[in-house]
């Protein structure tokens, strides 16, 4: 059974339609990438995956090891676990990422029918994430992404992956607006995630990123649909053909 | 009269028939009677109290519904004297207070205060004292009580108001040149008809910092005005509230730079949830000849239902060429995209609401955990 499975996917946002028929399987230990142009849909589909209000399933489904995810919440999708790493991570002035991490973790645990872990245990994992992508030490007790840079944006959303350690992980241009080094903490980041058991679905423009983490399978997402799938060396003939090809 | 509602002119005859207070007789009181007898008490309509009925307070005064207590609850520092205002003591300090910190005519329910007052305290902290414990003020035994506060020179301390109930509360402080005082004032949700009237003058190179939580009350009016009336005075008032049902707060304030170099910083943020109202208007008054004054109010408030009312309105009024002044005033509902972020990480919706407000709150909170004793962050 595939660990995520997309079948026939259409999505309108007030009434437009946005997603036309989209077919995705994605097995455990599995790494697939998606590109396509600007306004193809790649977002609309991660925050469906998601569970973001304001996408109307029109039809198609959704399933996660074999369960039909369409009527569940965020939180839920989370919990049985999905995770998005967003576009454009959202800045919460007051909120620290230790309080952040911590409501995101107990509730994690709860659902599993686990003691929260104590304070203690908490901090000490959390700053082995955090050095693992290079935060400073007091980066924990800043807000929720406040005043970040966009590279430590992205860096914040890999560092929630490894604390939360969801099954499938939906990257959405988690690599653009890196610099070099960023680039590659955030791909080791990536690659120690990875497992037999999960998934990474990388939504890319830039073929860099799969020189780091090699996908298994590259797709092409346009005008609401996959038109095009193979393996990683579709990434390198995009990178120099553009996507115009695709139309003949 | 139709039982449920009055105006100040019942009051006013009921208060006139009764005779004043006989508390603290040495405080004058002429003033006070004279408004009365003028019949100058707010109307419902008056433009002060536009936001609150007044009229709601005042029926609350005639049925007197106000539990009795008796003593004064306060702890001190030893170095700090603290007199009662029936002690001729008081009078004394009452006339090193100096000139009105609040003007009768701006602030006219302060005249019930006077003619109504059942309990005071006056609060001398001595020149040069720096006491590391703060006077707290947990409760005063009457429905009209009054607090003076004289902060002398270079002098410094923290205020702590505990929440209480009352009907009326005047808090005056007089913050002496160099002197200091870090005011927290708390104010528990409360089904009482509330109003306070809290005066600061900040002479020469005082500092004055107010940190006010509330959570409103049936109905809760806070009128704060602040002078800055000696060079180089600095002035800080801070406010968070969160509201819920049915509850109501009014804030009014004003802070009037009346020397040159002084600053004010106002930061304020609110939440209505429920059914609630909540209102603030900034006023910033620069006097002719407060030069290089630098003044500023941001306030931020948050619709957490579609059935609370959020009014937010800064005014300014400059009379001076070469000052600093900026103001902004913004009403907005929980960001739904902050919302689904923590949804997407597990945290149930309830969670993720009540952690946006917490951390909208705390950007005019400097005490977190009392903050969350209080309730007011959860
Ligand atoms: N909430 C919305 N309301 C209206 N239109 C929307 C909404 N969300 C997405 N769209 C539209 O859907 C289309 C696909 O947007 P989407 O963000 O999924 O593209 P993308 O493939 O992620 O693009 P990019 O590469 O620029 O990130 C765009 O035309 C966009 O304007
Ligand atoms: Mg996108």
């Amino acid at each position: 059974m595939s660990l995520l499975r997309v079948e026939d996917l259409h999505v309108e946002v007030d009434g437009k339609p946005i997603l036309a028929g989209i077919d995705l399987a994605v097995d455990a230990g599995e790494v697939h990438a998606i590109m396509g142009p600007n306004g193809s849909g790649k977002s609309t589909l991660a925050n469906v995956l998601a569970g973001r209000p304001g996408y109307d399933v029109i039809r198609g489904s959704v399933t996660v090891d074999g369960e039909d995810v369409g009527t569940l919440s965020p939180e839920e999708r989370s919990l049985r676990g999905l995770f998005l790493a967003f576009q454009y991570p959202i800045e919460i002035p007051g909120v620290s990422n230790m309080e952040f991490l911590k409501a995101a973790v107990d509730a994690h645990a709860l659902a599993r029918g686990e003691e929260p872990p104590s304070a203690v245990d908490f901090v000490k994992r959390a700053r082995v994430a955090a050095m693992r992508l290079q935060f400073d030490p007091d980066f924990l007790k800043r807000g929720v992404n406040d005043g970040f840079s966009g590279g430590e944006k992205k860096r914040n959303e890999i560092l929630q992956m490894l604390i939360l350690e969801p099954r499938l992980a939906v990257l959405d241009e988690t690599d653009s607006g890196l610099d070099i080094d960023a680039l590659q903490i955030v791909a080791d980041g990536i690659n120690a995630f990875r497992a037999n058991s999960n998934a990474v679905v990388l939504v890319t423009h830039y073929q860099r990123l799969l020189n780091y983490v090699v996908p298994d399978h590259v797709h092409v997402l346009a005008g609401g649909r996959i038109v095009h799938s193979g393996d990683r060396g579709l990434a390198l003939e995009l990178e120099e053909r553009g996507y115009g090809w695709l139309d003949d | 009269m139709a039982g449920s509602t009055t105006d100040g002119t019942a009051l006013a005859e009921m208060i006139l028939a009764q005779g004043h207070s006989s508390y603290a007789p040495w405080l004058d009181r002429g003033p006070h009677l004279d408004l009365v007898e003028r019949r100058a008490l707010p109307e419902v309509r008056a433009e002060a109290w536009r936001h609150t009925n007044v009229a709601r307070w005042y029926q609350a005064i005639l049925e007197g519904s106000e539990p009795a207590r008796e003593a004064h609850r306060i702890e001190n520092p030893a170095e700090v004297e603290v007199v009662d205002f029936a002690d001729p003591r008081a009078a004394e300090l009452q006339e090193q207070r100096g000139e009105e910190t609040y003007r009768l005519t701006a602030q006219p329910i302060a005249a019930l205060n006077a003619l109504l007052l059942g309990a005071g305290i006056a609060i001398r902290v001595p020149a040069g004292c720096a006491a590391r414990e703060p006077v707290r003020i947990f409760d005063l035994p009457a429905a009209y009580q009054r607090v003076l506060v004289i902060i002398e020179p270079d002098a410094r301390i923290e205020l702590i108001e505990e929440p209480s109930t009352y009907t009326h509360r005047l808090v005056e402080v007089v913050v002496r040149p160099g002197g200091q005082l870090v005011h927290r004032r708390l104010q528990a949700a409360s089904s009482h008809r509330e109003c306070s009237l809290l005066a600061i003058r900040a002479e020469a190179r005082a500092c004055y910092e107010l940190s006010q939580l509330s959570l409103g009350s049936d109905l809760r009016r806070n009128d704060i005005i602040a002078t800055l009336a000696g060079n180089a005075a600095n002035v800080s008032l801070r406010g968070a509230w969160r509201l819920d049902e049915s509850r109501h707060l009014d804030n009014q304030i004003a802070v009037h730079h009346q020397a040159p170099g002084g600053t004010s910083r106002q930061t304020y943020r609110g939440v209505a949830a429920g059914r609630s109202r909540a209102v603030l208007n900034g006023r910033i008054e620069i006097a002719p000849g407060a030069q290089q004054s630098d003044a500023t109010l941001n306030t931020k408030n948050l619709l957490a239902s579609d059935t609370a009312e959020i009014y937010a309105k800064p005014e300014l009024e400059i009379y001076a060429n070469d000052v600093k002044c900026s103001h902004g005033a913004t009403v907005g509902a929980i960001d739904a995209e902050a919302v689904n972020y923590f949804r997407t990480r597990g945290i149930d919706e309830h969670t993720a609401r009540a952690l946006f407000v917490r951390g909208f709150l705390r950007e005019a909170i400097d005490d977190p955990d009392t903050a969350q004793t209080l309730g007011l962050i959860q």
